[in-house]
């Protein structure tokens, strides 16, 4: 057993939901642990919508709207590209464009003692990991990775950050590669960073190759694969 | 009671709706709502930090700036507010993001009659676009009242003028539901059943005003399922229009 419930809720998987649409009845459900994601709510035994999007499933008991946001709302373990807004003795503040500005100690970096305090400018751009995020309290970032490593995180110089809708974010950081990416890809060479938020950076060779990595990204949110593909490839042409 | 109306339309009929989501860019959700010549732009900016004094820390807050076509905010206006607010709270989860203000300006395109309904339905529809966390949507609807005891649904400014009385009703939407029963059930009676808000003016029997709840009722259904057909296209990024 699945999860899957046998009357008829399958109908609403994969179709778009709007608010206070009813998608499960728990009392009518063999297994009755299920997870909740991003725009579902618990009613008693009904699960109903909070947000338009797509409804999604995902083996064995996951559901969640899928949805695109200009607003972000932080989620543990979402990595981020964060602004930074202030410099405190014990935390950075750093804009996530969430409802609140997230805090990151200035300890949470890899090897960090209070020897080694990094200093990063107002408005530096940071990759970000977010590890507290309960409401009414301010978020809290971690430059770290869960065993302590920097990995991939830390201030990102250079490049060109643009702000897209989360949508966009998590088409991009989709597997496998998203079309847009793969064609940029065959083509050019460029970094990218993109933060859950929906802030997006890109770093190339030159400066009219920035433009185009962004404006191809910035057009595809509206376009299925293969126009993405397409779009990327008349951009190209313009830029030889 | 056949009456004429000076556009041609029945007493039922609506004037043709148009919705389209996501046109201002700076804002975090937005969307224009039109019933004819009645046009209204609706923009919601957050959910920002903090909630203003006397205001429940604890839940979610929301602020409405009414901004008229011409003219200073008067008093009119502030009312338009406070119903708008108290509307949009009510349909609003407001215990997901605590001490946050999401704030709705409401910028009139044009007045022809029926505009709080117009903006209460631009409202609820641009509060969709920015994602704000909803129990159900709202649909709203005015009814007028004739002389002579008929009820006229959304009447333009100029039949407004004629009417002996008028009411504004928001009725939750018609939600799609896995339910054995088809619907949630509240006290017995069908969720959509529920009246949000109703506001009326001048003067009317209680015969008349349940007979325009049930008018109005039956209308709000069409609405709704405009408001679902709209949000649901939206996805492609396409203005919807319904004749």
């Amino acid at each position: 057993m699945d999860g899957k419930p046998l009357t008829s809720p399958a109908s609403f998987i994969d179709q778009m939901v709007v608010p206070g649409d009813v998608v499960l009845d728990l009392s009518s459900m063999a297994n009755q642990t299920i997870k909740l994601g991003g725009g579902l709510r618990q009613d008693s035994d009904a699960i109903s919508v909070m947000k338009a999007g797509k409804l999604k499933f995902s083996r064995p008991n996951k559901y969640w709207v899928e949805s695109s946001q200009k607003r972000y709302v932080p989620c543990v373990e979402d990595t981020v590209l964060g602004v930074v807004v202030d410099s405190k003795a014990d935390n950075f503040l750093v804009d996530i464009k969430g409802p609140a500005l997230a805090f990151l100690p200035v300890l949470a970096f890899e090897g960090g003692t209070r020897r080694n305090i990094p200093k990063f400018e107002v408005g530096s751009l940071l990759y970000v990991r977010v590890v507290k995020a309960s409401a009414g309290m301010n978020p809290e970032l971690s430059c770290t990775d869960a065993s302590g490593k920097a990995a991939e995180f830390g201030i990102l110089k250079d490049g060109y950050m643009f702000e897209t809708s989360t949508g966009v974010s998590r088409m991009l950081l989709s597997s496998p590669t998203c079309p847009v990416l793969e064609a940029l890809g065959k083509k050019l060479s460029f970094e990218i960073a993109v933060g859950l938020n929906g802030r997006v950076w890109v770093n190339a060779g030159s400066t009219s190759m920035i433009i185009l990595v962004a404006n191809a990204i910035m057009s595809s949110e509206s376009l299925s694969g293969t126009k993405q593909k397409i779009m990327v490839e008349n951009l190209l042409r313009r830029f030889q | 009671m056949e009456i004429d109306r000076p556009d041609g339309r029945t007493q039922n009929q609506l004037r043709p709706l148009a919705c389209s989501r996501n046109i201002l860019n700076r804002a975090h959700g937005s969307a224009r709502w039109s019933q004819g010549d009645t046009i209204v732009l609706a923009a919601v900016y957050g959910p920002k930090a903090g909630t203003k004094k006397n205001e429940n820390p604890e839940k979610a807050s929301i602020e409405v700036i009414w901004k008229p076509k011409t003219g200073q905010v008067g008093k009119a206006e502030k009312e338009y507010e406070l119903i708008l607010r108290r509307t949009l709270q009510s349909i609003c989860v407001l215990t997901i993001n605590p001490n946050t203000t999401t704030s709705v300006t409401l910028q009139v395109v044009n007045d022809d009659g029926s505009l709080l309904p117009c903006a209460i339905n631009a409202a609820c529809a641009a509060l969709v676009d920015a994602g704000i966390p909803l129990k159900h949507l709202a649909v709203a609807i005015c009814c007028s009242l004739t002389g002579s005891g008929s009820v006229v649904l959304d009447p333009s400014k100029l039949e407004e003028q004629k009417m002996e009385a008028f009411m504004y009703l928001v009725f939750p939407n018609s939600v799609h539901s896995v339910l054995p029963e088809g619907s949630l059930h509240v006290d017995g009676e069908p969720m959509e059943h529920g009246i949000i808000t109703s506001v009326t003016h001048g003067v009317m029997s209680v015969d008349d005003y349940l007979h325009c709840l049930e008018r109005g009722h039956a209308a709000s259904a069409r609405i709704s399922d405009f408001l679902r057909r709209s949000l649901q296209s939206q996805a492609l990024g396409n203005p919807s229009k319904a004749a």
